[in-house]
């Protein structure tokens, strides 16, 4: 595979602490100008995966190729390209958030003033606040605009929105497509099922440290299950179907999810009982991912 | 949620530092105590001792004012101040870590949120250093006992060094609600800690002598909690009268915390916080580690200046009381041929060997700040950035020496000038200077190895640095008090300090010091570029 062609190549990727694997074979593959979903529930192993993709933490085993070289041996090499917003942001409590922004600038070479002024107003972030009085959006901000004010071939963003208001998000997104179309690769760790539907190409999602769905949104959504609430049926209408998950009784009625290609099954077994109320929802993101999160805790 | 609840929480998160405090505390005065009835065993070299002590404004300054020649009176003397000190720090970290530093990272407002009353957290601090005091004071009561001191003496040491640290535990509690972090308000605290030494410290040394081995302290003595807990004489007057001085101060700075607690917001300070500048056109990462120290180094530096003043106004006192006291000098001799009673000399290096062990712990302090950095999450900004680990280090350990540097500079400075101008001449000018600083290169070593742990122990480092420092002094400086074989003193760099200008300058160590401190440093870079970011 062409390193050129994919910022991010990871490889069965190992990452143990002690005897408990954080990282457990994962594979994840970042093309070039892709905006790419990495998606997981809390404690999958995203910002570890993170960590190492920056040089911060060193893989136990596999490789790992962040614009065509290993981070860990030279991280400074890799990282003077790549802008980064942590999912936990903490600042310099004495400094002022203008501060932080011009000492992040200036440690990656240094940003357009013309970006850093538009940036900290279309984020209406005070920069002369002391960072200690920042709330945990403002210091969002903060990193945010560090990260945006000097062009970078990869962004690595790590939850970036979590903590601003609804306007604030727009505002970030508006971003993201702006760099998008510089050209630029980003890889955006979320929560936020609407900003990734919204933002991304491609999407990985991982648990307990390995993937378990990768490819593009498209494809993904039209593969995803479709999620039916019938009235006037018992469960075991469509417990035996193929294909059908999730089965529960919901209300006066049931409720359960149907993979594209049983739909029809579905149809079939319900007619019979003659329900008198039907709705059916159009796949969604959301569903496919409470199906891994779902399947994560039994 | 319970009443029980907020103290529960903070003795369960207690369990492990505050016994270390506590077993430590104790653990000093009784190696002290063995160290005293083994080597002054005899009546006579306990009163010569006593009669140096008393005749000397320098002993008088740095240990207290002699309570007898009994073994336990040379034990309170010899001890006291000391740990008075301790149980000061103790006290102030104790009620700063509860309160301020709670608020500061936000773990008050889940606390707050639950039905308990605003001032729940800091009464409950407070109860939790009154537990501790009255530990303290039972465990030196103990020690005392076993060191075969009398019951109502030995009581009466444990209850002045308890009544210490209540004081400092009371005002401990008025720093937190006044400075606006967790970092200036234990910066306050520890400086009026210093400030109590050094009031007790000049009070004891303008007192008059009684008799040989008894001095009457002045009116400062008073002014401090120390030196008014010191007043309580366990082992001569036995008065418990003059504690309700530290007891009262303890009361009234809880009683002000409390009610400035009562009237404040949460997360609200008296010095508020102010909005500084938007831009930083020249900022790196040399300014960053510049500003982050600044202020504290600006702190040490006051306090090595004031120590260094302190060492050149005194001097002539001390020297005209070694005067008036010739017959005195002449029978120490004869008593104990080994005690050296070159007293102005003597005085000054005591005063600038201290201000060394400052520079180095300010220049400790900093190394630590890489450790903060990386476990606040502060590093995770900064190093995925083209800032190689090895130069965010290095930059660190050369802000690190620097505030070291300044801060042993501003004691020999004051020093010298001070004694300058006392004296009216510049002869001696450059000799504080030099006595201060040949403490560096023992202070670079304990650099280089708190580098060390934070880059092989991370999340070790606060407890290595301060303990291998703390180690080193004991060792090296108080080795022959609590008798150490000399094979151990030699051990910590600390011991090859020559005492300038009684001992004559060998390079030797020093340049050792600084070769071990450069070795050590080298290995901490290289094996921080081999380890993971650990927070």
């Amino acid at each position: 595979m062409l390193t050129s062609d994919h910022p991010i190549v990871v490889r069965a990727l190992h990452k143990h602490y002690g005897a408990t694997p954080a990282l457990d074979d994962l594979d994840l593959t970042v093309g070039a100008g892709e905006v790419h979903g990495f998606l997981g529930p809390n404690g999958a192993g995203k910002s570890t995966t993170i960590r190492i993709l920056l040089g911060l933490i060193r893989a136990t085993s596999g490789s790992v190729q962040v614009l065509g070289r290993d981070p860990w041996p030279d991280p400074v090499v890799t990282n003077r390209d790549i802008a980064y917003v942590p999912g936990d942001v903490s600042l310099w409590p004495n400094l002022t958030g203008g501060e932080i922004i011009d000492l992040l600038l200036s440690l990656r070479g240094g940003g357009g003033p013309g970006e850093r002024a538009r940036l900290i107003d279309a984020f209406e972030l005070d920069p002369r606040r002391k960072a200690r009085t920042y709330s945990k959006g403002n210091r969002q901000k903060v990193a945010l605009v560090a990260a945006l004010a000097r062009p970078a071939p990869l962004y690595i963003l790590d939850e970036p929105t979590s903590g601003l208001d609804p306007v604030m998000e727009s505002v970030f997104r508006a971003e993201v497509r702006r760099i998008r179309n510089t050209g630029a690769t980003v890889l955006l760790s979320s929560h936020m099922l609407s900003e990734v539907e919204q933002l991304c190409d491609r999407v990985t999602v991982i648990r307990a440290g390995r993937v378990v769905e990768t490819g593009r949104l498209d494809d993904l959504l039209r593969n995803a299950p479709t999620v039916f609430r019938v009235i006037g049926v018992p469960a075991e209408a469509v417990i035996r179907v193929p294909g059908v998950t999730g089965v529960h009784s919901s209300g006066d009625g049931i409720e359960f999810a149907a993979d594209s290609s049983a739909i029809p099954a579905v149809l079939h077994a319900l007619h019979s009982f003659n329900p008198s109320s039907l709705t059916a929802t159009p796949p969604a993101l959301e569903t496919l991912f409470l199906r891994h999160y779902e399947t994560a805790r039994s | 949620m319970s009443a029980h609840s907020i103290p529960t929480l903070h003795l369960r998160r207690e369990r492990i530092i505050l016994p270390i405090w506590l077993a430590g505390l104790t653990l000093l005065l009784t190696a002290a105590g063995a160290a005293i009835s083994r080597e002054f065993g005899d009546e006579r070299e306990r009163a010569a001792l006593a009669a140096v002590a008393a005749g000397n404004p320098a002993f008088l300054f740095l240990r207290g004012l002699p309570d007898g020649t009994g073994v336990g009176a040379l034990v309170f003397f010899q001890t006291f101040a000391f740990l008075a000190v301790l149980i000061g720090l103790m006290n102030a970290f104790l009620i700063v870590r509860h309160t301020r530093a709670d608020e500061e990272r936000g773990r008050s407002e889940l606390l707050q949120a639950t039905p308990i009353s605003r001032t729940a957290p800091l009464t409950s601090a407070l109860t939790v250093a009154l537990l501790a005091d009255l530990v303290a004071a039972a465990a030196v009561t103990a020690a005392g006992m076993l060191l075969g001191f009398a019951a109502w003496p030995a009581l009466l040491f444990g209850l002045a060094l308890g009544c210490v640290g209540l004081a400092f535990a009371g005002l401990s509690a008025v720093a937190a609600e006044v400075m606006p972090t967790s970092r200036s308000a234990n910066g306050l605290a520890a400086s009026l800690v210093g400030v109590a030494y050094i009031t007790r410290g000049i009070g004891d040394a303008l007192g008059t002598a009684d008799s040989l081995d008894s001095v009457s302290p002045s009116w400062i003595s008073f002014l401090s909690p120390i030196g008014s807990a010191q007043a309580a004489a366990p082992f001569s007057t036995a008065t418990p009268l003059p504690l309700l001085v530290p007891a009262l101060l303890g009361a009234a700075g809880a009683a002000a915390a409390v009610l400035l607690r009562r009237r404040r917001d949460l997360g609200q300070s008296l010095l508020p916080d102010r909005t500084g500048r938007a831009l930083w056109s020249n900022a790196d990462a040399w300014r960053l580690a510049i500003r982050s120290q600044r202020g504290v180094t600006t702190g040490w530096a006051i306090g090595t200046a004031v120590l260094g003043g302190l060492a050149a106004a005194l001097a002539p006192v001390v020297l005209a009381a070694a005067q008036a006291n010739d017959d005195l000098a002449a029978l120490i001799r004869r008593l104990a041929p080994g005690l050296a009673v070159e007293t102005a000399d003597l005085f000054t290096v005591a005063l600038l060997g201290i201000a060394g062990t400052l520079a180095t712990a300010s220049g400790v302090q900093a190394v630590m700040r890489l450790r903060a950095e990386e476990s606040e999450g502060r590093a995770e900004l900064l190093l995925p950035s083209p800032l190689p680990r090895s130069a965010w280090m290095g930059i660190q350990l050369a802000v690190a020496a620097g505030s070291a540097i300044i801060v042993a500079l501003a004691a020999g400075v004051a020093a010298g000038v001070g004694s300058a101008l006392v004296e009216g001449t510049t002869e001696r000018l450059l000799i504080p200077l030099a006595a201060v600083l040949v403490h560096l290169p023992a202070g670079a070593v304990f650099l280089a190895l708190t580098a060390a742990a934070f880059a092989f122990v991370p999340r070790l480092t606060v407890a290595l640095g301060w303990g291998l420092l703390v180690l080193g002094l004991v060792v090296g400086q108080l080795g022959d008090l609590i008798g150490l074989p000399s094979w151990l003193q030699a051990a910590s760099p600390f011991h090859h300090v020559p005492a300038i200008p009684m001992e004559a300058l060998d390079p030797a160590p020093l340049l050792i010091s600084l070769a071990a401190a450069a070795l050590v440093a080298g290995a901490a870079v290289v094996q921080l570029d081999r380890r993971d970011l650990v927070s």
